[in-house]
């Protein structure tokens, strides 16, 4: 998955919501909302990125939620805290195993805008 | 039911198909089979790269980076005499499958990336004492019948939940803890690989989550390219090895291929994530971020091989619960559950060995990553593709000397999932499948073509070069019947 963004907030964003959307969530017309908080810190925006999908990921498959939207409380290069929004899923149409580091590296285009390649382990 | 109203976000799918990614002009033939990439190639690398393979074979290794990853892994801390290719090696993360590795237990580190996410994925045969004649005009229902028995697909968990002490039981006793809860006899445990169970598991280094993702798995076969497989003995090249397996013409086989799910994954991730962390502590530099590792002798390394024991045990309890399940299939089928266990092989793990290294003996640590152990003697079971013939080899001497004991583990992809999906229709292939005479019961149209037989290489390829290097010697080939995954 190639992602782009204006902001960090923004790349994080749709790399979490890019993910959900690839794991196909099956739900029952009536959804129970939830929320999730999250707090993690890593070395470099790269590994913050894997380790919030990673940890985004492991609940979707413990809990079997799927996220609408991400509220960033704090988000710089190194910690993120976030209010994860959600609901409860039935199934998902798509085993993402993991979260990999193989071509992932957040970076600025010439552009300004931030990017990355996010590869799957399916 | 509705599928997610989630807004509709642009993903770009990144391919490198049909494009060389290395110059085979580099490479040094060492013999027939062999070839080298000298220590001189790259200023970083500690070892030079070998990789076995025929010549007409080395051009489908070069469509991907598989050989990049190779010389990447020679440049780490430890490794011993060369980084190893096998001829069905293609990319992965960090360390290409199909490779072999191999790290001094003192000076080396370990590395979650040479061992692999399917911590443990490895195959099982079993031997009916039914033949060929006795279960062609079942297929349909055996087929149906093994759907049925042995939960796949995405998140279907299985009939057996463990939580708490139940799960850090099978945690470290593995296939053991099977055989103590009913699903296992002791011939089983014999013919398994370190008979089911490494003795270095701590569930104490293993996540809550990873135990919270694994304690409904146990006896799940999953998606992707895992599958219980019903065959019979096609060809038979070493009639008095044959035997000593019980394997004879027609015989018929069940293979299963399957790892520890998504636990294994979870604990994976998790010492990923450690190892990152702790990598500048150790100034670790690396060409690959998947390639994240510690020192074998170090905290985070001592945790993270307990973690992994753990996990190869949960597979191979994982392995021995659908061997229940077949047996079960096939008692209400065929009114016989009689199923014999010729030999189980994990083809992801890092195993701690002695090999003479010059003139003295020393303890490494083999990572094997798509890589199966062929010690002398020990049946070595190569899976190949769905509606390709799969085969059994016995380890030879040479393996020792050659490879870290190892061989290949299967035919190696020689073209991505993606592009899998999108070259061939679900419908054609069963159909091609079925004029076969292959039956197959797939859970998605999807999973099916991901893995159709022109997605991976030439297995009788694969395994003759093995054969023709020594590592391992054919003994009987298997031809497919019914094909049940995910």
């Amino acid at each position: 998955m190639r992602v782009t963004g204006a902001t960090l907030e923004e790349l994080f964003r749709d790399s979490l919501l890019g993910m959900v959307a690839l794991a196909d969530p099956v739900s029952s017309a009536e959804r129970r909302a939830l929320r999730r908080e999250i707090a993690l810190e890593s070395g470099d925006a790269t590994a913050l990125l894997v380790d919030f999908l990673n940890e985004a990921l492991a609940l979707m498959h413990t809990d079997r939620e799927a996220y609408t939207d991400v509220a960033f409380h704090s988000l710089a290069e190194r910690s993120l805290q976030a209010t994860l929004e959600g609901y409860r899923a039935e199934s998902f149409g798509e085993d993402i195993k993991a979260v990999t580091y193989h071509e992932a590296d957040v970076n600025r285009a010439a552009t300004g805008a931030w990017e990355t390649i996010i590869v799957f382990d399916i | 039911m509705n599928r997610s109203g989630i807004a509709p976000i642009r993903i770009d799918t990144v391919l490198r198909e049909n494009k060389l990614m290395f110059d085979l002009s580099r490479l040094e033939r060492v013999s027939a089979c062999l070839w080298e990439i000298p220590k001189s190639f790259r200023d970083d690398m500690r070892v030079p790269a070998r990789i076995y393979s025929s010549e007409a074979m080395l051009k489908e290794i070069v469509r991907d980076r598989s050989i990049e990853q190779l010389i990447n892994v020679a440049t780490l801390p430890g490794i011993a005499l060369w980084a190893l290719a096998m001829p069905d090696a293609h990319e992965g993360y960090g360390f290409p499958v199909g490779g072999i590795a191999a790290f001094d237990a003192q000076h080396g580190v370990i590395s979650p990336g040479g061992i692999g996410y399917d911590i443990n994925c490895g195959v099982r045969v079993l031997r009916s004492s039914l033949k060929k004649e006795d279960v062609l005009p079942h297929l349909r229902n055996l087929s149906r019948t093994l759907f049925a028995e042995v939960p796949s697909g995405v998140g279907r968990g299985g009939r057996l939940a463990f939580r708490g002490p139940d799960l850090d039981a099978v945690l470290v006793r593995g296939a053991r803890r099977m055989f103590e809860l009913g699903y296992a006899t002791e011939d089983d445990l014999a013919h398994t690989e370190s008979e089911g169970a490494l003795p270095g598991a701590d569930p104490a280094f293993v996540s809550e989550q990873a135990k919270s993702r694994g304690h409904d798995q146990l006896g799940t076969m999953g998606a992707g390219n895992h599958f219980v497989e019903v065959g019979y003995v096609e060809q038979i090249f070493d009639a008095e090895a044959a035997e000593k397996l019980g394997l004879c013409a027609d015989r018929v086989t069940v293979l299963i291929h399957t790892g520890s799910r998504g636990f294994g994954h979870q604990v994976a991730t998790d010492h990923i994530r450690v190892m990152n962390r702790a990598m500048p502590r150790y100034k670790i530099e690396l060409p690959d971020r998947e390639l994240a590792c510690v020192p074998f002798d170090s905290e985070e390394g001592r945790q993270y091989f307990a973690a992994m024991q753990a996990a190869a045990n949960f597979a191979w309890a994982n392995r021995q619960l659908i061997t229940h399940e077949v047996r079960e299939a096939f008692r209400k089928v065929f009114s016989d559950g009689a199923l014999s266990l010729v030999y189980d092989v994990a083809h992801n793990i890092a195993k701690l060995e002695e090999y003479r290294i010059g003139p003295v003996s020393k303890r490494l640590v083999v990572h094997r990553k798509g890589a199966t152990r062929a010690f002398p003697g020990q049946p070595v079971l190569i899976p190949g593709s769905m509606g390709t013939t799969s085969y059994i080899l016995l380890g030879q001497q040479a393996s020792l000397e050659a490879s870290f004991g190892s061989s290949c583990h299967g035919a190696g992809r020689r073209m991505s999932r993606t592009q899998a999906r999108k070259d061939f229709n679900p419908a054609a292939l069963r159909d091609d499948l079925a004029k076969q005479g292959i039956v197959v019961n797939a859970g998605s149209g999807r999973g099916l073509v991901e893995e159709a037989p022109l997605a991976y290489k030439d297995v009788d390829a694969v395994v003759n070069v093995v054969h023709e290097a020594g590592i391992a010697k054919k003994v009987v080939r298997l031809r497919p019947l019914v094909v049940v995954k995910g």
